[in-house]
């Protein structure tokens, strides 16, 4: 047998990565600063998209990407809140969203129209933070009910992201939950996080995070 | 989690690197695994050894090196010239 070896350092995500480039670059010509939106399933990224788009709807044209695994339910909810487009990935099994995808789905959006795109990963702490999708920042959001530990459970997608979302405040009477621990174990993995406090039921910290997003749309390099 | 998609991007790279000729003789591909690449390699052992063992391949093996950090690579293809094609 004649065994011949071929010698490579081929990186497994690079062509994901080429292509988060390119969608990157077009997001950025066209001016429109994007947020990849991850947490574990449940968290309240659609509920939390669903009260943006409601009470935005008026100032910011907002595009919204969506991922699940199975059905179209996320995409139907949040455009319930907008006359524009949401856009659908059915991954069929994959546990993330991957650039190609987003690639796609910006294939139907006008981006010369958008202020803010929003992309809803598919609700897993591990794997969407493998895949660049071209995204400025990703945003991870948890729960009161999840426990205080995420953070240190999942580092990588912590340490990946510049923005996190505590959720569901409303229920902190209800469950053993130390915020300020919460926060700390975060910090710890992740020095420059910066944090915001939600409840998409009660609208407490709304104001602050509708805030953020004005800025961010009317400083897209700042991102 | 991700196991199968990192394991079809593999198979990809192999593809794109090797001619329609070449496939079947593929024995083995190298890969470095990082510690911190968000991978669990009995995980990704598996998925490997499933897709390598169908067409276009025929029997190819996975050789996973751990290392430390978040490198995930395929680091190279052994291929037999003269194996034969049934
Ligand atoms: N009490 C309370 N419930 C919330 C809040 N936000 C979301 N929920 C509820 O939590 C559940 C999950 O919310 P979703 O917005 O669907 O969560 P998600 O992160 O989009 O879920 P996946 O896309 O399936 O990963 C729903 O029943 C929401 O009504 C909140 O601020 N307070
Ligand atoms: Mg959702």
């Amino acid at each position: 047998m004649t065994v011949r070896t071929i010698e490579l350092r081929e990186p497994v995500m690079a062509r994901n990565n080429e292509i988060a480039e390119t969608v990157r670059a077009r997001l950025a010509a066209a001016g429109v600063p994007a947020l990849n939106f991850v947490s574990s399933p449940g968290s309240g990224k659609t509920l939390l998209l669903e009260r943006t788009l409601a009470a935005l709807g008026d100032e910011l044209r907002m595009a919204v990407v969506t991922g699940d695994v199975q059905t179209q339910n996320d995409a139907d909810r949040l455009a319930r809140h907008t006359t524009r487009l949401v856009q659908a990935v059915v991954t069929g099994g994959a546990c993330h969203l991957d650039a190609k995808q987003v690639d796609t789905a910006l294939e139907a959006i006008d981006l010369a129209a958008t202020d803010l795109l929003f992309v809803e990963n598919v609700g897993n702490l591990v794997c969407p933070a493998s895949w660049d999708l071209g995204e400025d920042a990703k945003v991870v959001l948890f729960s009161v009910t999840e426990g205080e530990d995420k953070p240190l459970k999942y580092p990588k997608v912590f340490r990946q992201a510049r923005y996190a979302v505590l959720t569901k405040t409303d229920l902190l009477p209800y469950v053993p939950f130390n915020v300020e621990q919460a926060l700390g174990f975060a910090r710890e993995v992740n020095p420059d996080l910066q944090f915001f406090r939600t409840s998409a039921l009660t609208g407490e910290g709304l104001d602050e995070w509708f805030n953020f997003l004005r800025q961010l749309a009317r400083r897209p390099a700042s991102v | 989690m991700h196991e199968m998609s990192v394991a079809m991007e593999v198979c990809r790279l192999a593809e794109e690197r090797l001619s329609p000729a070449e496939l079947p003789q593929l024995i083995t591909v190298g890969l470095d695994v990082g510690d911190d690449s968000g991978l669990e390699p009995d995980n990704l052992l598996f998925c490997l050894e499933a897709l390598l063992a169908a067409p276009p391949f025929r029997n190819a093996r996975p050789d996973l090196t751990r290392c430390p950090g978040d490198v995930l690579r395929v680091t190279y293809l052994e291929l037999d010239d003269d194996r034969p094609d049934d």
